[in-house]
């Protein structure tokens, strides 16, 4: 038996999300402060034994922020589980309290909780008129969290998640429809009394952040205690016999310390010379209090350690918060192991954040190594490290979507050779793809190595700033990620780059041409060919699909790159690449022809020759903000991103212009060093240019001084800025919305 | 382990330590509940897998009481047993948890309280006539063949409309009548077979008292459950089929082979056949109305009793009253008779209440407990009948184990109505406690009245936001005002006091009057019983020799020690315009009577 779905509608941050699990390990991924801890708060109410029942008590805080009044409306937790049986008889109580019954056989159950108005409120709703908003807000107004009731329930059949199965339990706030009656079918029959399901399983959480050294000093906490404990109960009465008696023996000895017998009797002289013999007492000793019983004992072990292997063991304080938060793991999961020979139905072990102090080596082989059997176990991290070990399959990420948490099973939907390619692939990489807000694929490394500096180069931010993960795939296999990017899986925004290798010089074969050339001709067919395939294939695999979407250089990077226009770029890294004179010069003149076809060529030409990521890496240093950057990747960095927050769109613009101005002096000293005789044209060129952009500069800077001390509207200072200093690559920005 | 030797004889003891599965004839007074009691201890002690119960379902709740309360005499924890009637096993069992599969429960559903039903029934009966029907003509219950109506054959076509809309009435308030909750349990049996299995997983033992007064819907539920089994789930089933009296309900003692090939799983037939209660000369007497050839042997300390049995048939409907009072004298005066072994037996309960108030009348020296004296409705299933029951007795450390038990019983109840507290069972003691101190009204209906609303506003809980509260306080008072009207109607003397309320939970003294049906499961020194007549004994709507032998049976098996059976003259048939003849069987016996 297992968890296989966890709902959660209107909890905490989760207005509706559903987190699939399967059996064995599950991972549930997220950033800090994206709801780990409250999706282990949710299963613990259904399941921690140990939780006091007056946690099943909501309160006004656990609806969810995005309710925009939680007044009327359900939360509800619900747990399906799978592999039930209703053959085996030690789960059979468990099946009949949760089991969902077909006419002849149990394989599922559910188990839920459910805080709603009581029964009263309910009604009132249910009688109000139809589509009455009016009367809706009044009746709504008056409800306090003291008019909400918790119950229990097993076998219910609904799925919470289908916004459709919410209105016909809780009801349509919009249409003002309230049901008066909602089937036991659906939202489950409420537990009989006598049944606690917690004390059907058995169940452990390790929680993060924890005090280690305090929880081993409190006896409470103390995990050695705890199993300390589990085993007093059963201990050797043989063994500990001659144990008890050698404490009592002390105990008698220690009376018998003559100091101890001293001050004894001169306590017994001291009340009998105060008070006198009639009202002294009779008689009076000092007794040694060790206790002979086996779990009071027990509170006086340690746990000693050595930790560095230079033969001295140290009590827990002295260990490294790593070692101790290793060693209170492995207490939990013995602790864990007792439990479970307790013949439970089901294990479940819940780890919080094991990366919190753990060292990630450690961590992976915890990880492989722990594999009960008949045991789920739920993790949650924030660590790429730990997402590697473990199944893409039994995955969670927890995310935001415009602002609202979600939930994502990567996997959800796909073949199983579908997963394994990705899994590997994963581990491969080390991608942090998983924990990304949004995602571009490219295939190669000048994309991955020119995309991050074009856009921090033109827009001032990384694209970490603006939550862009870019992967490089490293070949045109996009497909097998790119489909991790779906309504049924991962709802985030992937973009993927790649080129469509048209021709963009002459290709027509030659009978007697150059050998060399006529060879990289036929290449070219082929590549163009190839791509257009690429392109047909890629367009199909992301039609309908909103989350995805191709974006494609027509030739190839290099060359779309001199193509737009960023001519005096490569020709800035002409000297890095050649060292013959001669190469350079013809390199340069090539370069700057407008034909593409002998341009562009020589681009390639000069990535190939110091080879594609060299080049890459070389060309990077010479980017400006001036830049500009192809349309194709304008467009995919904009479809990633999506909506950007008025006070990014206002870094920018606080970004660019400061450039600009810098450009502008910078321009103005390097007039300032030209020969006015020789260079006279060139000279009032530059002035040209550097006027308008000043007279640009100057019509901006009361509009920008304005919105700065108001800020108004973002869109209207971007429209005047780039209308105002219409020059300098402002396609990217033109492009953010 | 518990000394069985001690306080069973080997009869008893075989039945208890069989491995198998019992089916225990049990004559009467032969210690049935004792062996019921010990052999339920027994597999308690025995019962050692954790979520596994034990279940019993008796008659009623008092003797499910009773049972429970014995064996926790015997320091035996009860944690693991549910004991209780079948219509509570189906709810505690079956509709609660799996309500959401059967289309007429689905939605939530609330059990109409008698007071209601009746009502409601009485309403409908008056759309009908040519024979005009009344609420006693409708009973009825469900068979594998479906509704069955027991009232007489010209009056079934306008039941059956009646009932027709009652369902449909209940149906539209989301209401269940007793019959449908054993109905409906069924069903859901009959349905899903994965219920009864998973049931079968968590049971060791059903255990079913009074078997011969079970219906054939309910042998198939517990009867599915125990072939569900597969032998692991172990059979006790108790009764003498002599004794049952319940036909007309549907009730039936099923052959054992019929059992068996129901259940499938291995039954041993068993008896009690030693009589502890009465005389050989009584036990003589009532073997002549056995239907089922059981042995009966008087083996108690009465064997030898030189009891006195009559019978007359001479005796005026209009002297009835006076013969009555002067043998109770008889008995009392002459023959040393404590008042309370004393039992005065009518078939219906019209014929008791006028009797008890003409011998109050006519022999005050002497007390007599009769029906229609309480001043409440005595609706057991009634939320506020039960909160009356722990206001109405006094707190003493007899009744602590008991009342504590009725406040348990009281919160269980606030949770089912979906009342989210957490008060204890001690707080509601105590606070009754407070607030009875504290009261100073003398009329008890307004005293409970105003005790209610005290007790539910010191626990913080408003009972009219409950629907289920709500409608059994309305119930709870409309019903008690009525039966006050006809009370104080019908006995100028009635006060309608507290201290009179209070009564009706006091030990009984005095000289019980009671239906044949009332009396099952008791015993007296004497019993007297009157209208033996053909068309009472049997009921006219069940006319069969063997019907009436069992009526017979079961009303003079009570006594130890004596008996009078009277056939009274004068009582007219008003269909047949005759006099009513005496009980056919009764007649026929030729008995050396006193």
């Amino acid at each position: 038996m297992h968890i296989s779905k966890l709902s959660l509608v209107n909890y905490r941050n989760f207005l509706n999300s559903k987190l699939l699990f399967s059996k064995g390990i599950n991972t549930i991924i997220g950033e800090n402060a994206s709801g780990k801890s409250n999706v282990f708060r949710a299963i613990r109410l259904l399941l921690d034994n140990s939780l006091s029942r007056s946690a099943y008590r909501l309160s006004e805080n656990d609806f969810c922020r995005d309710l925009t009044n939680w007044r009327g409306h359900w939360v509800i937790i619900s747990m399906t589980f799978d592999n039930i049986s209703d053959d085996e008889v030690s789960q059979s109580l468990f099946v009949h309290s949760a089991g969902i019954h077909g006419s002849a056989i149990v394989k599922q159950a559910s188990y839920n909780l459910i805080f709603r108005p009581k029964q009263h409120i309910r009604i009132a709703l249910s009688e109000l008129n139809r589509g009455s908003g009016a009367e809706l807000e009044s009746l709504l107004s008056s409800i306090k969290i003291e008019d909400y009731e918790t119950v229990l329930t097993g076998k219910s059949n609904a799925d919470f998640n289908d916004e459709a199965v919410y209105r016909e339990i809780v009801g349509d706030f919009e249409n003002v429809i309230f049901p008066s009656r909602v089937s036991k079918e659906t939202i489950g029959a409420e537990l009989p009394r006598f049944i606690n399901l917690p004390e059907e399983v058995s169940f452990t959480f390790v929680k993060a952040l924890r005090d280690v050294v305090s929880d081993f000093q409190n006896n409470r906490t103390n995990p050695l205690l705890t199993l300390l404990k589990q085993k007093s109960g059963q201990i050797n009465e043989t063994e500990f016999t001659p144990i008890a008696n050698a404490v009592n023996d002390l105990n008698s000895q220690i009376e018998g310390l003559s100091d101890v017998i001293t001050i004894k009797d001169d306590i017994k002289t001291t009340i009998n010379e105060s008070v006198g013999d009639t009202y002294a007492p009779h008689s009076l000793s000092i007794k040694s209090g060790l206790s002979d019983e086996a779990d009071e004992l027990f509170q006086s072990l340690r746990l000693f350690i050595d930790e560095s292997g230079h033969g001295i063991e140290g009590a827990i304080h002295e260990m490294s918060l790593g070692g101790a938060n290793l060693i209170y793991l492995t207490l939990k999961l013995l602790e864990f192991n007792y439990l479970q020979d307790h013949q439970s139905i089901a294990n479940f072990l819940l780890i919080e954040e094991p990366e919190a102090h753990i060292h990630t080596h450690i961590q992976k082989t915890l990880f492989d190594k722990i594999s009960y059997s008949n045991t789920q176990i739920i993790y949650s991290t924030h660590s790429s490290h730990i997402s590697e070990v473990c199944k893409i399959k039994n995955v969670n990420i927890i995310g935001r979507v415009v602002g609202k948490c979600a939930i994502f099973q990567p996997s959800h939907g796909l073949s199983e050779p579908k997963i394994t390619y990705i899994e590997r692939y994963l581990d491969a990489i080390r991608s942090n793809l998983l924990f990304a807000k949004s995602v571009i694929l490219v295939e190669g490394d000048a994309e991955e190595i020119l995309i991050p500096v074009l856009i921090k180069k033109t827009l001032g931010l990384s694209l970490d700033e603006l939550g862009i993960s870019l992967v490089n795939i490293r070949s045109t296999g996009f497909e097998n990620i790119a489909l991790l990017f779906h309504d049924d899986r991962i709802r985030k925004k992937c973009s993927i780059i790649t080129d469509l290798d048209a021709h963009f010089y002459n290709i027509t074969a030659v009978v007697g041409g150059v050998p060399a050339d006529e060879k990289r001709k036929d290449k070219a067919r082929g590549s163009e060919v190839s791509g257009a395939l690429r392109k047909i294939a890629l367009d199909s695999l992301c039609q309908g699909n909103d989350w995805l979407h191709p974006y494609y250089a027509d030739h190839t990077f290099e060359v779309d790159f001199i193509k737009v226009g960023n001519q005096n770029t490569l020709k800035s890294v002409v000297g890095d690449v050649y060292t013959d004179a001669n190469k350079i010069s013809e390199s340069n003149t090539e370069l700057s022809s407008s034909d593409i076809a002998t341009s562009g060529l020589r681009a390639l030409k000069m990535a190939n020759y110091k080879k594609k990521g060299w080049f890459a890496i070389t060309l990077s240093e010479k980017i400006k903000f001036s830049v500009t950057v192809p349309k194709y990747i304008i467009d995919a960095v904009i479809f990633s991103h999506g909506v950007v927050a008025p006070c990014t769109l206002e870094k920018i613009i606080d970004y660019r212009f400061k450039a600009i101005k810098e450009y502008v002096l910078n321009g103005r000293e390097y007039v300032a060093t030209l020969d006015s005789t020789t260079q006279a044209t060139h000279i009032s060129e530059w002035q040209s240019h550097l006027s308008f952009i000043d007279a640009g500069i100057s019509a901006f800077t009361p509009k920008w001084l304005n919105y700065l001390s108001n800020r108004a509207d973002i869109q209207t200072i971007k429209v005047a800025f780039i209308n105002d200093i219409p020059c300098l690559a402002n396609e990217i920005l033109e492009g953010l919305k | 382990m518990l000394d069985l030797n001690e306080d069973l004889n080997d009869e008893q003891i075989d039945a208890i330590n069989e491995p198998n599965s019992v089916f225990l004839i049990a004559c009467p007074g032969s210690g049935k509940t004792r062996t019921l009691t010990y052999k339920i201890a027994n597999e308690l002690l025995n019962l050692n897998e954790r979520n596994k119960w034990i279940i019993a379902i008796t008659y009623t709740n008092a003797a499910a009481d009773e049972i429970k309360e014995r064996i926790e005499n015997l320091g035996v924890d009860t944690g693991k047993l549910w004991i209780g009637t079948i219509h509570a096993f189906c709810i505690e069992w079956i509709l609660k948890p799996y309500a959401g599969y059967h289309e007429e429960v689905k939605y939530g559903y609330k059990i109409i309280n008698s007071h209601e039903s009746e009502e409601l029934l009485s309403e409908l009966c008056r759309n009908y006539s040519y024979p005009s029907i009344n609420y006693y003509d409708c009973g009825y219950h469900y068979t594998s063949t479906g509704l069955q109506i027991s009232c007489a054959a010209n009056k079934q076509a306008n039941v059956s409309y009646v009932l027709r809309d009652y369902h449909s009435r209940l149906k539209a308030n989301f209401q269940v009548d007793f019959e449908q909750i054993l109905y409906f349990s069924y069903q859901l049996i009959l349905q899903h077979t994965s219920i009864s299995k998973v049931l079968s997983q968590l049971f060791t033992y059903i255990l079913v008292d009074e078997y011969q007064d079970t219906k054939e819907i309910q042998y198939t539920v517990f009867g599915r459950i125990l072939n569900a089994g597969m032998g692991n789930v172990k059979a006790f089933i108790v009764g003498d089929p002599n004794q049952a009296i319940y036909s007309s309900l549907g009730g039936y003692a099923i052959p054992v082979e019929d059992l068996r090939s129901l259940t499938s799983i291995t039954i041993v037939e068993k008896a009690l056949t030693r009589n502890y209660r009465s005389s050989s000369r009584i036990i003589d007497f009532f073997s002549n109305y056995r239907v089922f050839n059981s042995p009966i042997v008087a083996a108690g300390d009465n064997q030898h009793f030189p009891s006195q049995v009559y019978y007359s048939q001479t005796i005026l409907l209009e002297d009835l009253t006076q013969t009555i009072g002067n043998s109770v004298k008889y008995f009392s005066d002459e023959c040393g008779i404590q008042q309370n072994e004393i039992c005065i037996i009518a078939p219906w309960w019209v014929h008791l209440a006028s009797m008890t108030r003409k011998l109050t009348s006519l022999f005050p020296e002497y007390k007599f407990n009769g029906p229609g004296l309480t001043p409440f409705s005595r609706d057991v299933d009634n939320f506020w009948y039960k909160v009356a029951k722990l206001i109405l007795t006094e707190p003493s450390p007899q009744l602590y184990v008991r009342r504590s038990r009725w406040a348990k019983e009281i919160i269980d109840d606030l949770h089912s109505a979906n009342v989210a507290t957490d008060i204890t069972f001690r707080l509601i003691l105590r606070n009754i406690n407070t607030i009875k101190s504290s009261l100073v009204e003398q009329d008890g209906l307004t005293y409970l009245n105003v005790f209610f609303d005290a007790l539910f506003s010191s626990i913080d809980i408003d009972f009219t936001l409950y629907p289920a509260l709500s409608e059994h306080h309305k119930a709870f008072f409309e019903s008690s005002e009525k039966r006050i009207i006809k009370i104080t109607a019908e006995n100028a003397t009635y006060d309608g006091s507290v201290e009179t309320f209070k009564k009706v939970f006091m030990p009984k003294s005095g000289i019980t009057v009671s239906t044949i049906h009332g009396v099952k499961g008791t015993e007296f020194d004497t019993v007297i019983a009157y209208g033996l007549l053909d068309g009472f004994v049997p009921h006219f709507n069940e006319p069969s020799a063997e019907s009436a032998n069992k009526l017979i049976y079961v009303l003079s098996s009570r006594a130890r020690k004596h008996l009078y059976l009277i056939s009274e003259k004068d009582r007219i048939d008003r269909y047949k315009r005759q006099e009513r003849p005496p009980t056919i069987v009764l007649n026929a016996h030729n008995f050396n009577y006193n």
